[in-house]
């Protein structure tokens, strides 16, 4: 394993790559987080649903590209909602534990997952080759980038502007920073919580729907595509749970970390380094790089 | 005194009514997934710290009963209470840094220690055989052997519930400022229920290793622990005979559900949503059952007057 | 009341029909879902095909066969769960599947205990039917040829059809199938003469191995081998065409025709072993039906052909054994000698292996998105 610099540089790559699809899903993650302060693991579900929504309404439907990507957002948002309001809202109403928030979360994964396993079978497929496109761009000394690597890099970068701006220019934004301070007081203060608790899902359930398309793009689409949210939330955690730059840090970090353990040291140790740097993580700075401080939170 | 006699006679009807092999694999199964979920119930119902990764004790046990016997030619008993010790050692090892954690935290950080503790097992191949699993385990758990130790289990956490120690893990769990004003030393009894609770995963592993004749890192992930989890919360936050029964009924549900296997896991899924949305106090809330025996007479009395 | 009487008549007549004609219970396991389920739903519908053949055909002595199929979600755990269930619940005749070594072997001891023959659809790693001890698993059979033969295949292959002299190794650490490949890969290129300059491993359920493949790609190999199976498969090698790796690339009896839809082109100059030729003419009559009963072209070939010669084989047995004791099966199973079967002539060896079977060599066509046969290799 000859350590030379180019070879260095391919591996910063394929971090930043995965570390952006990373990304995506962090921040939905996050977002949830930042409301209602549980880890909402049905997010891999949601992720699952916009893979085949894409994939049935191109394949099977012969809708064009952009009409099958848009299709497949709104059936990830929809699916969110759904969720938050069939499952989430009234455990929310009945008790402030997020415990239970966070296994009906798993019980909801499960099912979405199974869903899949059950209606279309486990069988893997994948997104038409010609969907997007691909290519590879020599650069200097042997160092290679695809078209799906700059492809996934811009799209994080445009939906999470587009979040951006969305949060700190809209009413609507304003309305979700201020429940992420304080949702009660927000609540008093004329915001129709339950509508805002929604939106949060549906937004959330959009940019699942991205990373669901990207990795069915750029990996294959099967049930359990879902399984990769923990590395995410992993992500999420590290960055600090709630903060959405935090959570763009945290994927990269943690792509990166993939990256250079598999490429440099044991391609094995790669998870394993992935769960220490989540528990060193904890103990050192529970709130994460970017989270609140909060020191009691049940 | 009446209800361990009572919990006896369960124990010898379990062990000796004759029934056909499937049926008895159901038992030893059943008897399997309650210890543990009586140990997640002490941490978790008890002491109200919330774990997400207590499947990786089990895996401690299994594999190290399953190392002992298969390599060392040690006998079966000895070797799984060697199982429960190594799970309480690594539990104590990682309880002295982690258990200052409180809330999610701890319940994340939990996430992350049971992985990598499976994520060693998997990597130490020369020594566990990795990923690929552990095969050839003598079928030491016999029926007998497995209501043997669940009911002796099950009758020493009944009465220590009820001791000093069981008292203080509550007083932890209800108010840790007042408990530790209180003369508790909350730290230390945080730390007696984890050890405790992985003693009793770490058991039930060895017994599932001895069940299955064959371990594999990937039967203890995260799915096991959010299992052993939501048992808890099922049978209900600090009752030790609802997680009892509660895992009973899932492990029974589960199995019956066996023929259609696609639609297992959906049924699990559903399962788990539609507890928590309808009944998050669980079966029996926080009572046992002999409480709710002594309510019904209480009730019928007023009745009859 | 005569209506009473005469339909209490019927349903006697109908019992006692049925009970003249009691099915013999064949145990299937198979990888419906999880990793390798593109295979599993193959050998389900291969094994459907042959049950239904042998059944309008009359039946094994003259009883029909009635299949009894656990998923085994490609999860050692369920496998021996599935295992028990057939051996203690269900008491089959034998039991057929699933491809993967690993499932077999955890479920090698259930099988032994409970005196039921296992016929192992395409597992090749060499423990499937011996124990860690060399000594036979006396009720564990298969079709397959194995490991060793496979890696030795592929070692000759790269290194004299292909003149490579320094061999990349890519492999999936939570396989046994993919272990023993790769071990018995470096011994035969090694002793070709051939040096082995990378040799990185990935986790079962890795979908992202750019960064093995670049460390591979630095270490300057003239071919690169993928002895693994499942989704990793198609991901790797595209994958590795996406950091620029134009090299041969050689693969186990992983293949699948549904690698196309997801690595399409970058499948090209990728060489995979076979156990038959998907184009033979013989097998043209089986395809046709697969595509007619399941509606899609046979894909997982392989298996599909395996397991249907599989269910030939144990019809083969039950009549030899002259009745479905699966005792009497299996000594019938171990004895069988010059069978006839759709792919090849089946003869058992002492370790319960295929005797003299030929590999193939098979080379991805990008143009037609087919793997056409290349050559045909036995090893010396």
């Amino acid at each position: 394993m000859a350590f030379t610099f180019s070879t260095f540089i391919q591996q910063v790559i394929n971090g930043l790559s995965l570390g952006s699809v990373y990304a995506l899903i962090a921040v939905g993650y996050s977002l949830v987080y930042s409301i209602l302060l549980f880890s909402n693991f049905a997010h891999g579900g949601f992720l699952v649903v916009g893979g085949y929504a894409c994939y049935y309404l191109l394949t099977q439907w012969g809708y064009s590209v952009a009409i099958s990507m848009f299709g497949a957002l709104i059936a990830s948002g929809v699916a969110a909602v759904l969720t938050e309001r069939l499952a989430y809202k009234p455990i929310r109403e009945r008790t402030s534990m997020t415990l239970y928030l966070l296994i009906a979360s798993m019980g909801v994964n499960i099912i979405i997952e199974n869903l899949f396993v059950v209606t279309v079978g486990g069988r893997i497929r994948a997104l038409p080759q010609n969907t997007f496109p691909t290519g590879i761009f020599n650069l200097w000394g042997g160092v290679t980038l695809s078209a799906s690597d700059i492809l996934s890099l811009v799209t994080a970068v445009i939906f999470l502007s587009l979040l951006q701006l969305f949060l700190n220019r809209t009413r609507w934004g304003l309305a979700i920073r201020a429940a992420a301070c304080d949702i009660r007081t927000a609540g008093l203060m004329g915001v129709n919580v339950t509508f805002l608790i929604s939106l949060v899902f549906f937004v959330a359930g959009v940019l699942a729907a991205v990373g669901g398309i990207f990795l069915s793009v750029r990996y294959s689409l099967y049930p359990q595509l879902g399984s990769i949210t923990t590395k995410a939330f992993i992500a999420a955690v590290i960055g600090g749970l709630g903060s959405l730059p935090g959570a763009v840090v945290g994927s990269l970090i943690l792509g990166l970390a993939e990256m250079l353990t598999a490429g440099f040291i044991s391609s094995q140790m790669r998870d394993l380094v992935v769960y220490s740097l989540l528990v060193i993580m904890l103990l050192i700075r529970p709130a994460g790089f970017f989270g609140k401080e909060i020191s009691e939170k049940i | 005194m009446k209800r361990n006699i009572i919990l006896i006679l369960i124990g010898l009807c379990l062990a000796f009514w004759p029934m056909g092999g499937y049926q008895e694999g159901i038992v030893i199964l059943m008897c399997i997934n309650c210890i543990a979920a009586m140990g997640v119930s002490i941490l978790t119902g008890f002491t109200g710290i919330f774990t997400l990764g207590h499947a990786a004790y089990m895996a401690l046990g299994a594999y190290t009963t399953a190392i002992l016997t298969v390599r060392y030619g040690v006998h079966w008993a000895p070797a799984i209470i060697a199982g429960g010790l190594m799970a309480v050692l690594i539990a104590w090892l990682i309880g002295v840094p982690t258990l200052k954690l409180t809330g999610d935290y701890y319940a994340i950080a939990s996430i992350g220690l049971g992985e990598a503790i499976r994520l060693i097992l998997e990597n130490w191949q020369s020594f566990t055989r990795g990923a690929r699993g552990f095969p050839g385990i003598d079928p030491y758990t016999t029926r007998t052997t497995a209501v043997v130790i669940f009911v002796f289990l099950m009758i020493i956490t009944f009465n220590f519930l009820q001791s000093r120690l069981g008292r203080e893990l509550k007083a932890s769990r209800d108010d840790a400022t007042a408990a530790s004003l209180m003369g508790f030393n909350t730290p230390r009894t945080r730390m007696k229920a984890l050890v405790i609770s992985a003693f009793f995963c770490g058991i039930a592993g060895s017994l599932l290793g001895g069940y299955m004749s064959f371990i594999q890192p990937s039967m203890f992930d995260m799915m096991k622990s959010t299992e052993l989890t939501a048992v808890v919360v099922f049978g209900g936050l600090g009752s030790m005979s609802g997680t009892i029964l509660g895992s009973a009924a899932i492990t029974l549900i589960m199995e019956y559900f066996r023929d259609i296997s696609q639609y297992r896991m959906l049924i699990y899924g559903l399962l788990l949503v539609i507890i928590m949305v309808f009944r998050p106090e669980g079966l029996l809330g926080s009572n046992e059952v002999w409480d709710l025996w002594g309510f019904l007479k209480k009730w019928g009395k007023k009745k009859n007057a | 009341m005569k209506k009473v009487i005469f339909s209490l008549l019927c349903l006697f007549l109908l019992a006692s029909c049925a009970f003249a004609a009691a099915p013999i219970k064949v145990g299937e396991i198979a990888t419906v879902t999880g990793d390798f389920a593109a295979y599993g739903v193959a050998e389900v519908e291969s094994i459907k095909i042959a049950v239904k053949e042998i059944n309008e055909a009359g039946g094994v002595l003259g009883r029909p066969l009635e299949v009894i199929m656990y998923d085994c979600r490609t999860r050692q755990e369920d496998m021996v769960n599935a295992a028990r269930r057939l051996v203690e619940q269900d008491k089959v005749v034998a039991t057929i599947g699933p491809s993967g070594s690993g499932l077999c072997i955890a479920a090698a001891p259930i099988f032994n205990r409970g005196h039921v023959a296992h016929l192992g659809t395409l597992p090749t790693n060499p423990l499937v039917t011996v124990d860690d001890n060399g000594k036979v698993r006396p009720y564990n059979f298969r079709i397959c040829f194995l490991d060793p033969y496979q890696g030795a295949i592929m070692a000759q292959f790269a290194f004299r059809d292909l003149g490579a002299k320094k061999a990349a190794l890519l492999y999936d650490v939570s396989s046994d199938y993919s272990q023993g490949q790769r071990e018995f890969f470096i011994k035969g290129f090694e002793s070709a003469g051939g040096t082995i300059v990378a040799d990185e491993g990935f986790r079962g359920e890795d979908v992202d191995f750019r960064s093995q493949l670049t460390n591979m790609k630095d270490s300057g190999a003239d071919v690169f081998i993928f002895p693994f199976m499942g989704k990793s498969l198609p991901l790797a090698v595209k994958q590795a065409r996406e950091l620029g790796i134009e090299l041969p690339i050689v693969g186990g009896d992983g293949y699948g025709d549904f690698m196309w839809e997801i690595s399409g082109e970058t499948l090209r100059n990728t060489y995979w072993v076979s156990h038959v030729d998907r184009y033979d003419p013989t097998l043209k009559t089986f395809f046709d039906k697969y595509l007619e009963s399941a509606g899609t072209e046979c894909q997982e070939f392989m298996n599909a052909v395996m397991a249907y010669d599989c269910v030939y084989w144990l019809k083969d047995a039950i009549e030899r054994a002259g009745s479905d004791d699966p005792e009497k099966v299996r000594d019938a199973l171990e004895a069988t000698k010059d069978l006839k079967l759709m792919h090849c002539v089946l003869t058992m060896d002492e370790f319960h292996n295929p005797k003299d079977k030929d590999g193939v060599i098979l080379k991805c066509d990008e143009a037609q998105k087919k793997a056409l046969f290349f050559v045909k290799i036995r090893p010396e």
